[in-house]
């Protein structure tokens, strides 16, 4: 009681010292210098728009292009800018999901590798991640792209190799351009993609019945062959109900060997843009994987022993699903890293966002803009990978006790 | 009940191919698939290198490859660069060595030296390098053969010397080293790039602080002590304005610096200049104030959220018209303003790492001892955040360093850049192409694999420590 009292009866110390006016002031004092500093920023640049005669908008969006963009027949150079920015935003896509398939496909194999039994696979794993975490991955794109391809020392690529079966091309490697086999669309798509579409739901809610059921009762849920099964199913009714919109294609060289006639043709720039991305990321989650399971408990492992599980069934049902866990987090941080580094895409000419900025911005498009849309579709990116895998992860992570 | 030992079985050859090799049939498998394709790709990689390897174009073009268009009538600064650099690496080896041989003595542990040897061994990518470029240099026939042989010696010798010198300063003036070093440091720096009446600020920054801390001033009153310390160090800094008014050596700026050299220099200079805009990143993070978190947070997440590349064409591009009408910066400038601001937001995280790693008790301590936040900050959490931090801030320059290589898009030729002059000569017209490649990329390798390296020492021995 008197302790209150005499609290109350302490003098408040001079505004200038008093920490909840200070705190008020501090705050006022710093959103006030990033708003003047902003302000000085715009002033400039108006000033210096208005001298160069340039308009500080976005209406060039609507304006021509006035360059073809190489391997893309479909981009005309009188399309609008705009649209030339979607062909970048999809081939950055592109790059940066198959540059994430090989990073956590080979990233998983070398993490495993690196604790193997066997000397030489752990020796090798060992000499793959130190290799190629402490080299620039810009010098590893620029050895895939000119050194491999076009003059490297590899013999294979001097001229085209072709792997067919039954006349047609399953593989084309040629020095500039590899074909695989893909789609040509003869009819219209879209009631296919409407049952197609359906048929996904359905697949869907079969999958998270057939896990009810085992969890529930305990037998055998074979859920990935009731899926698949089900997904067929509607793929064929889908296929034939559309009246057949869609025939295979496959890669074939014309009459000159050097264009390209059907199926879908990888370009040298993507193939060593996504390889190289796609090994390097790896290294670094090889390295992820490996400290995971080394954080497993050891008594996991010996636990999975106990019961007789083979050394295979001991990482499949024990060891990875926990150690995976425990990478996400930091997978995430890698593959982020590698969607940010296809804008190293510009040092081969594969026509991704930042490469295709730059040539529009040699062509006199405006710098600000163009730069700050391009800033905007890498941070849309980053914040959407981050959104959809941190949503994963707070599924997947452990519930604590 | 004699005690025995336990029956030890000595490993023969074969019991050890058995166990590594052919542990059970899976494992053989692999080793009988891999084994062959191992041995084939040795052998594609010492015809590369042995016999089919057309080394000419790196051989010839060393120099180029080290210090790119820096004025080869200029070269004398880069070799005292390097050789004052060497001699402050050794005070600062010298004054660590001592420091940590006080530390084990006052807590009474017996003290081993590392041996030379194994700090060899350490730095055995980079060692590698070096006998990799004196080898080539003897190759080379267009210039001097054995000046590159002197400048090494010349340089470990100095290194040495300053090893040694520093070893033996008395405990009083162990400090000195460092900023001796520091000192050595900016000189090596301002022989290339020049000093005048205008380069003082940075040697004056250095002196001031040193001034500073060093000042004894035995006042009650805070306000007094602090008050004299400052004017010492006012004083101080315009002394040293005063003397580099009669310093007058014309330098070669930045602007005109390439190769390895540029690599080097641009990645030393923006983890030196990111680390104090990051660390004040951090703490604005960390702050209860909700105008400065927000601020701090998002200029964090926004960098962290772009690729290197486009900061760097925001320098090239569009910083000019940010600023006013007649700024003039040089390429470089811009280039390291970008990289400075970028690494400034990744120094943040790891020293938010650092911060939160601490238990809240360190804080609580500080305050239950009525020190102010500020001086709680800066006497208890700080030095144990920033030592936690340093295997983590060494990721990050080699990270930077790595980086550094994207300068090439924006086109400065540093050490990858240097391929395109190259190849631009006649004889090398789009042949060599891998050689230089892969030559450029050992060179990456060397530095960052030996940081690496460090920086995991570093954390172990951290480890031990807490």
């Amino acid at each position: 009681m008197t302790a209150t009292q005499e609290r109350r009866e302490v003098a408040r110390p001079p505004f200038w010292r008093d920490i909840r006016v200070l705190r008020v002031v501090l705050q006022i004092v710093a959103v006030a210098a990033v708003f003047f500093l902003f302000r000085w920023f715009y002033i400039n640049l108006v000033d210096s728009f208005d001298r160069l005669g340039i308009a500080l908008n976005f209406d060039f969006l609507t304006s021509r292009t006035g360059f073809a963009i190489p391997y893309d027949a479909n981009f005309q150079s009188d399309s609008p800018v705009w649209q030339m920015y979607l062909v970048g935003i999809k081939n950055t896509f592109l790059a940066g999901f198959c540059g994430i398939i090989i990073a956590s496909i080979v990233g998983l194999i070398v993490g495993v590798s690196r604790l193997s039994d066997n000397w030489l696979v752990a020796r090798l794993a060992t000499l793959y991640v130190e290799i190629f975490r402490n080299i620039p991955p810009l010098v590893i794109i620029i050895f895939f792209g000119f050194a491999l391809f076009f003059f490297g020392p590899f013999p294979i690529f001097a001229d085209s190799w072709e792997i067919a079966i039954a006349g047609n091309n399953l593989l084309i490697l040629n020095k500039d351009r590899w074909g695989i086999p893909g789609v040509a669309q003869t009819g219209d798509l879209l009631l296919f993609w409407i049952i197609l579409g359906v048929g996904i739901v359905v697949t869907f809610v079969i999958w998270r019945w057939r896990t009810r059921v085992f969890d529930t009762t305990g037998e055998p849920h074979h859920r990935v062959v009731w899926s698949l099964l089900v997904f067929l199913g509607f793929f064929l009714v889908a296929f034939f109900a559309a009246g057949a919109p869609f025939e295979m294609s496959w890669p074939a060289l014309s009459e000159n060997r050097r264009i390209f006639v059907g199926g879908f043709a990888f370009n040298w720039g993507f193939i060593s843009l996504t390889l190289a991305l796609g090994l390097y990321t790896a290294s670094h989650i090889g390295e992820i994987i490996r400290g995971s399971i080394l954080a497993v408990a050891t008594g996991q492992s010996e636990a999975a022993n106990a019961l007789a599980l083979s050394s295979f069934q001991r990482y499949r049902f024990v060891v990875l699903p926990q150690a995976l866990r425990i990478a996400l987090p930091p997978t995430i941080n890698q593959y982020l890293n590698l969607i940010k580094n296809t804008s190293l895409g510009v040092a081969v000419g594969y026509a991704e966002v930042t490469a295709l900025t730059r040539t529009s911005i040699g062509n006199g498009r405006p710098t600000f803009q163009s730069i700050i849309i391009l800033m905007a579709v890498y941070l849309t990116f980053s914040l959407v990978v981050s959104l959809i895998l941190n949503i994963v992860n707070r599924r997947l992570a452990l519930v604590e006790r | 009940m004699t005690a025995t030992s336990p029956p030890t079985r000595r490993e023969t050859p074969g019991d050890w191919i058995k166990e590594r090799l052919f542990y059970n049939w899976w494992s053989g498998l692999i080793t009988i698939v891999l084994l062959p394709i191992v041995l084939y790709g040795l052998y594609r990689a010492f015809l590369f290198f042995f016999v089919n390897g057309q080394w000419e174009a790196v051989t010839r073009n060393l120099t180029l490859f080290m210090q790119g268009t820096f004025p080869r009538e200029d070269q004398w600064r880069l070799i005292s660069q390097i050789l004052i650099f060497a001699f402050a690496f050794g005070i600062g080896a010298g004054t660590g060595r001592a420091g940590a041989k006080d530390r084990a003595e006052d807590a009474g542990l017996p003290y081993e030296p590392e041996s030379i040897k194994s700090t060899l061994a350490r730095m055995w990518s980079l060692v590698g390098f070096v006998g990799l470029l004196l080898y080539f240099a003897t190759i080379d026939d267009s210039g001097d053969v054995l000046k590159p042989f002197y400048l090494v010696g010349g340089a470990i010798l100095l290194a040495i010397l300053g090893f040694q010198i520093a070893k033996r300063v008395p405990r009083r003036f162990r400090n000195a080293g460092w900023l001796v070093m520091a000192v050595l440091l900016l000189i090596g720096f301002q022989i290339v790039s020049g000093a005048g009446a205008s380069d003082w600020i940075p040697m004056a920054l250095i002196l001031g602080i040193a001034a500073y801390v060093a000042t004894p001033a035995n006042f009650e009153n805070p306000a007094a002590r602090i008050g004299l310390k400052l004017l010492v160090a006012v004083v101080v800094a315009v002394i040293v304005r005063f003397i580099y008014q009669f310093v007058d050596l014309p330098g070669i700026p930045w602007d005109e610096w390439s190769g390895l050299h540029l690599t080097l220099m641009v990645s030393a200079i923006s983890i030196v200049l990111a680390f104090p805009v990051g660390l004040f990143l951090a703490l604005g993070r960390r702050s209860t104030l909700p105008a400065i978190r927000i601020i701090s947070t998002s200029y964090i997440e926004l960098i962290r959220g772009v690729p290197l590349i486009t900061l760097l064409f925001m320098g090239q591009f569009v910083l000019q018209q940010l600023l006013p009408a007649g700024t003039d910066l040089s390429r470089i400038s811009r280039a390291i303003a970008a990289m400075t601001l970028f690494t400034a937001a990744y120094v943040a995280e790891i020293v938010r790492g650092g911060l939160q790693s601490l238990p809240r008790g360190q804080t609580e301590a500080g305050q239950s001892l009525g020190l102010t936040p500020g001086k709680t900050m800066r006497l208890i959490i700080l030095p144990q955040a920033l030592r936690a931090v340093i295997p983590a801030m060494v990721g990050q320059f080699i990270s930077l360093f790595k980086d550094s290589s994207l300068l090439i898009i924006i086109g400065i030729t540093e050490f990858l850049g240097v391929r395109e002059i190259v190849h631009a000569q006649p004889d090398f017209r789009g042949v060599s192409i891998a050689e230089t490649l892969v030559f450029v990329a050992i060179g990456y390798w060397a530095f960052s694999f030996a940081m690496s390296r460090e920086s995991q020492r570093i954390e172990r021995r951290l480890r031990v420590s807490r």
